[in-house]
């Protein structure tokens, strides 16, 4: 396997909020690699998106990186800390698109504007040459008219056509890693297909790599190489899509992929997690999971689980996979999806 | 513990480790407790902000004051007017002394007796003009809000209104009416309720149209919860910061209409009459006390009321609890 | 086109506004005991004169005919005589000589509120929390909590004996113009500080401010292109407002230091009870303020493209 293009190692993020201290990731660990799509998967305050903004130095300013190094073109952006250093990076070689397409825009200003400010912050286009590329991407991320719309305000988009121009800004920079948070979640379900298309397209046109953030399982099984799953702060299971899909660990996965509706057995109530995710005011003990795991272990309450190795590009954090634990079977959809995935194997 | 008896006890203890632990059904629901409540958050914030609890002692101290001065010992009345005991004729701009504090006004009146006299009336025009703003406003805003077929109208007519300058609307029912202390409390009262009921008004719209309410409905939840948990908080916060800013702004309305010559009858100490009264005579510069001492009572009233209730507006939002 | 219609609609409503409000305030002054119309010559006179002079101004008339009659002479640009400031002499002399004055000071200090407002305001936006924010957020509380009169009267007196600028106006002397201009602009520059602060505390905190950083503007050009330019749309309309500010601080402003203007002439007119002054007054002055309230919604609706679609509420 090749090097990765962005390392990721035990990156702590904290927060001061409320006069407290707030740990929000807690040693996550990621390896991005060129070209591919990563989505990052876990339910709303896993800290998906606070890990991804660390790439970025966008963490709100009351957050901070307490610890660990994230590698990218031989820098570590974890030590970055003045504006001047992250001007570098930002939008010229990381950038990063938002869940809400209504919001995301000033509105005060017209479309065409804000995606030539772009080109010429990065690309020193300046007049007519940058309002001819401006219109030439609005093109290509497929809006029709786009020397029309080019003076048009946000207001007079519709929310695809909105997110689509924030796509055309963030491509216009001509990063090397796209970060998509949650792009499609605000959408609706026929536009969301579109957006996702568009994004594949242009991975394959300007080469591309992304990260996706998402709770959406239909999207990753569509659009991902890897996944990383998250809980309370940490990546507790990493593979290919397929690894992840057919070959899970954790029990968190496990029970992530059998709340999908889809994997549901006609005739029986739909599973759900109990409890609630932890209170990241505490600190966590042993494996964040282990209060609402049914089958968690002893040692799951007092000792933190190391990433136990799969396969070459699949790892978890359970203690399952120690040779000291008990088999522990995985519930009967994981199961039957295992089996299905063996027989289309064949 | 040393690193060989850590080992021994990990190694008892170890096969125990790899064995099922018990489910607990609340140990699991207990992981996402938040202890967030608004009311403890508000005063958290609120006491927080130095200089609002600064303002909040000096207040209280100073309203404590105002109603208990005229039953302490050695206190003048405000109106008499004191005579010169050698000349028998009135003790006029008599400078400040042991005898008279702030020393005496043009006719030989006490000047800290009046001062603290003045402070009651404003106050009390202050505090009554703010609970008829709140109670009006609300009633009113309910109405507009509450009554469809009238929407339209009251919005109309509140444009009307609210497209005059206040200090017209002000300046021209003082002039009408014949100066006392009820014009002054009825003029007072006239445009300060727009505000509120505005604000009651689009309260009460966003109780009936957004979704998170509607949802709440759809849930079966009695709109009498969703006001006593949605909007009462809100409401109670903007009751309390109106009722504050009421005060300098009233105390500041009746400073101007008595520059202009529309405030209370002379006879009745107030702030604005206090003031005016100084202001004639700032060309000695001997008698300035006259200006400066209700200047400064006023500006410190009004400046920490001022100050309360922005901060606690500020401590009332939950954006700002963290 | 769009700007069109709501620049008409705006000023139908306004137009009808004017006239609610020049009606409301007719009447009311109808209610005013009539001694204001004799001057000090009330209580000599005859029963029998008195009605001869209330005649001969149409106040015995009916209100709808004295209405009718006050719009009919409003259309002609006759206000009226004045009874007792200057008696029978009719109201728009008077005025056509003091307006000049109240332009003058009201646009300088117009102009010196918007420059130093705005400028505090973008300061302490960038310095949240910070020693700059907090002298000017201190400033803003006394100007915002003292009453304007107590704050200009000290101005006038400890001011002028520092730096020896002359306490009273007069015309023939420049420096005399310098320190009621300044003092009639404090509470334009709280408020305008005061709210392109919250503005720009408003914007930084939405959500096209993070893609903006997400693409790599530095924090300087975002303010500059995008927050203070987004702040100074919903200021647009706090323009006139500032005009309403400047005719009530004239009031103070003019008779403190004898400024021969419109305002100073107000308190005058008050005191002496000259009712057709008073009322012509106080229709210029709610004239101008609804004027002025749709000068800044036409204002805001040119920089803001949205406003033109939406349809206006009393939710303002």
């Amino acid at each position: 396997m090749s090097e990765p293009i962005l390392s990721a190692r035990d990156v702590v993020v904290k927060f001061s909020l409320r006069g407290q201290i707030l740990t929000a990731i807690r040693g996550a660990s990621l390896d991005l690699y060129e070209g591919k799509t990563l989505a990052i998967v876990g339910e709303s305050g896993s800290g998906k998106s606070v890990f991804t903004k660390t790439f970025l130095g966008m963490l709100d300013a009351n957050g901070w990186v307490d610890s660990g190094s994230i590698m990218f073109e031989g820098m570590d952006l974890a030590k970055l800390k003045t504006e001047r250093e992250w001007l570098k990076i930002r939008g010229k070689k990381i950038a990063m698109i938002f869940q809400d397409p209504m919001t995301a825009l000033n509105p005060l200003r017209t479309v065409g504007m804000q995606i030539q400010e772009v080109l010429e912050l990065h690309q020193g286009l300046k007049g007519e040459e940058a309002k001819a590329r401006t219109i030439e991407i609005l093109g290509q991320v497929g809006i029709s008219d786009p020397a029309m719309r080019y003076h048009q305000y946000p207001h007079e988009f519709s929310g695809g056509m909105r997110q689509r121009v924030v796509i055309a800004i963030a491509v216009a920079c001509n990063p090397r890693i796209l970060i998509c948070d949650e792009p499609t979640t605000a959408l609706d379900v026929t536009i969301q297909a579109q957006i996702l298309e568009l994004i594949r397209g242009l991975q394959k046109k300007l080469g591309l790599t992304i990260i996706y953030i998402t709770h959406d399982l239909g999207v990753v099984a569509n659009v991902a190489d890897d996944v990383a799953v998250m809980y309370a702060g940490d990546i507790i299971e990493y593979g290919t899509a397929e690894e992840i899909f057919y070959n899970a660990q954790h029990p968190y996965t496990w029970a992530l992929l059998s709340s999908l509706p889809q994997l549901g057995i006609k005739g029986q109530p739909l599973y759900s997690i109990r409890g609630t995710p932890p209170n990241l005011f505490n600190e966590i003990k042993g494996d964040a999971f282990a209060p609402r795991n049914p089958r968690a272990l002893k040692i799951d309450f007092v000792k933190r689980p190391p990433y136990f190795q799969v396969s070459p590009t699949h790892y978890a954090r359970t203690w399952l996979l120690d040779p000291r634990a008990p088999k522990v079977e995985p519930p009967a959809t994981i199961k039957a999806m295992r089996a299905k995935y063996a027989r289309d194997a064949i | 513990m040393t690193a060989k008896e850590e080992k021994t006890i990990s190694a008892i203890e170890e096969q125990e480790l790899f064995t099922f632990a018990e489910f607990d059904e609340e140990a699991s629901e207990r992981t996402g407790y938040s202890n967030y409540s608004y009311w403890g958050s508000t005063i958290r914030v609120f006491l927080k902000n130095k200089s609002a609890v600064t303002c909040l002692i000096i207040m209280i101290s100073l309203l404590a004051f105002t109603f208990i001065q005229p039953y302490l010992p050695n206190q003048k009345n405000p109106i008499t007017v004191h005579l010169d005991p050698n000349t028998g004729r009135q003790l006029m701009n008599h400078p400040p002394s042991k005898e008279y504090w702030f020393g005496t006004n043009s006719i030989g009146q006490d000047l800290w007796a009046r001062i603290w006299s003045g402070t009651r009336t404003s106050l009390l025009i202050a505090i009554i003009v703010g609970v008829w703003e709140v109670a009006f406003g609300i009633a009113f805003g309910a109405l507009w809000g509450y009554v469809r077929q009238l929407d339209a109208l009251i919005t109309e007519i509140y444009n009307v209104i609210h497209n005059i300058p206040t200090t017209i609307i002000m300046m021209l029912l003082a002039y009408i009416m014949r100066p006392s202390f009820k014009t002054m409390i009825l003029v007072m009262c006239a445009t300060g309720w727009l505000g509120m009921a505005r604000f009651v008004r689009n309260q009460i719209i966003i109780i009936r149209d957004r979704e998170y309410n509607l949802a709440s409905r759809c849930l079966g939840t009695p709109t009498s919860r969703i006001i006593m948990k949605n909007l009462l908080p809100y409401l109670v916060s903007v009751i309390v910061m109106r009722i504050a800013l009421s005060i300098p702004g009233t105390i500041g309305w009746e400073v101007f209409l008595t520059y202009i010559g529309l405030g209370l009858p002379i006879d009745t100490p107030s702030l604005g009459n206090l003031v005016n009264e100084g202001r004639r005579l700032i060309m000695s510069p001997s008698l300035r006390y006259q200006l400066i001492f209700p200047s400064a009572v006023l500006s410190l009233i009004t400046v920490s009321f001022y100050i309360m209730g922005n901060a606690f507006s500020d401590a009332a939002d939950p954006r700002n609890h963290w | 086109m769009n700007m069109i219609r709501y620049t008409l609609r705006r000023l139908w409503q306004s137009t009808v506004t004017v006239f609610i409000v020049l009606t409301a305030v007719f009447l009311l002054m109808r209610l005013l005991p009539v001694e204001g119309y004799f001057k000090d010559a009330y209580d000599k006179m005859q029963p029998e004169q008195r009605e001869n002079i209330l005649r001969s101004l149409g106040l015995l008339d009916p209100w709808y005919i004295q209405l009718k009659n006050f719009y009919a002479k409003l259309f002609r640009g006759d206000l009226g005589q004045s009874i007792v400031y200057r008696p029978k002499v009719p109201i728009s002399e008077i005025l056509s000589a003091k307006i000049p004055y109240s332009v003058k000071f009201g646009l300088t200090a117009m102009a010196l509120s918007l420059a130093l407002g705005l400028a505090m305001g973008v300061i302490q936006a960038r310095e949240k929390g910070k020693f700059w924010d907090k002298i000017f957020t201190a400033y803003i509380v006394f100007i915002n909590a003292v009453p304007a009169a107590v704050y200009l009267i000290f101005t006038q007196l400890y001011v002028t004996s520092v730096t020896k600028l002359p306490i009273l106006f007069d015309r023939t002397k420049p420096s005399s113009w310098i320190l009621p201009a300044v003092s009639m602009s404090f509470g334009g520059i709280a408020g305008y500080a005061m709210w392109m602060r919250r503005y720009m505390v408003d914007e930084l905190n939405k959500d096209y401010i993070k893609l903006a950083r997400a693409k790599g503007m530095s924090s300087t050009a975002i303010m500059v292109k995008h927050v203070m330019r987004n702040a100074f749309v919903p200021m647009a309309q706090y323009l006139p407002t500032s005009v309403l500010a400047t005719i009530s601080g004239s009031i103070y402003i003019e008779s403190l230091y004898s400024i021969p203007g419109m305002g100073g002439l107000l308190v005058d007119a008050i005191s002496i009870q000259d009712n057709t002054l008073v009322q012509a007054l106080v229709l210029i002055f709610s004239s101008l303020g609804i004027i002025g309230l749709f000068l800044g919604d036409v204002l805001m609706a040119l920089f803001d493209p949205r406003i033109k679609l939406e349809k206006r509420g009393g939710a303002r």
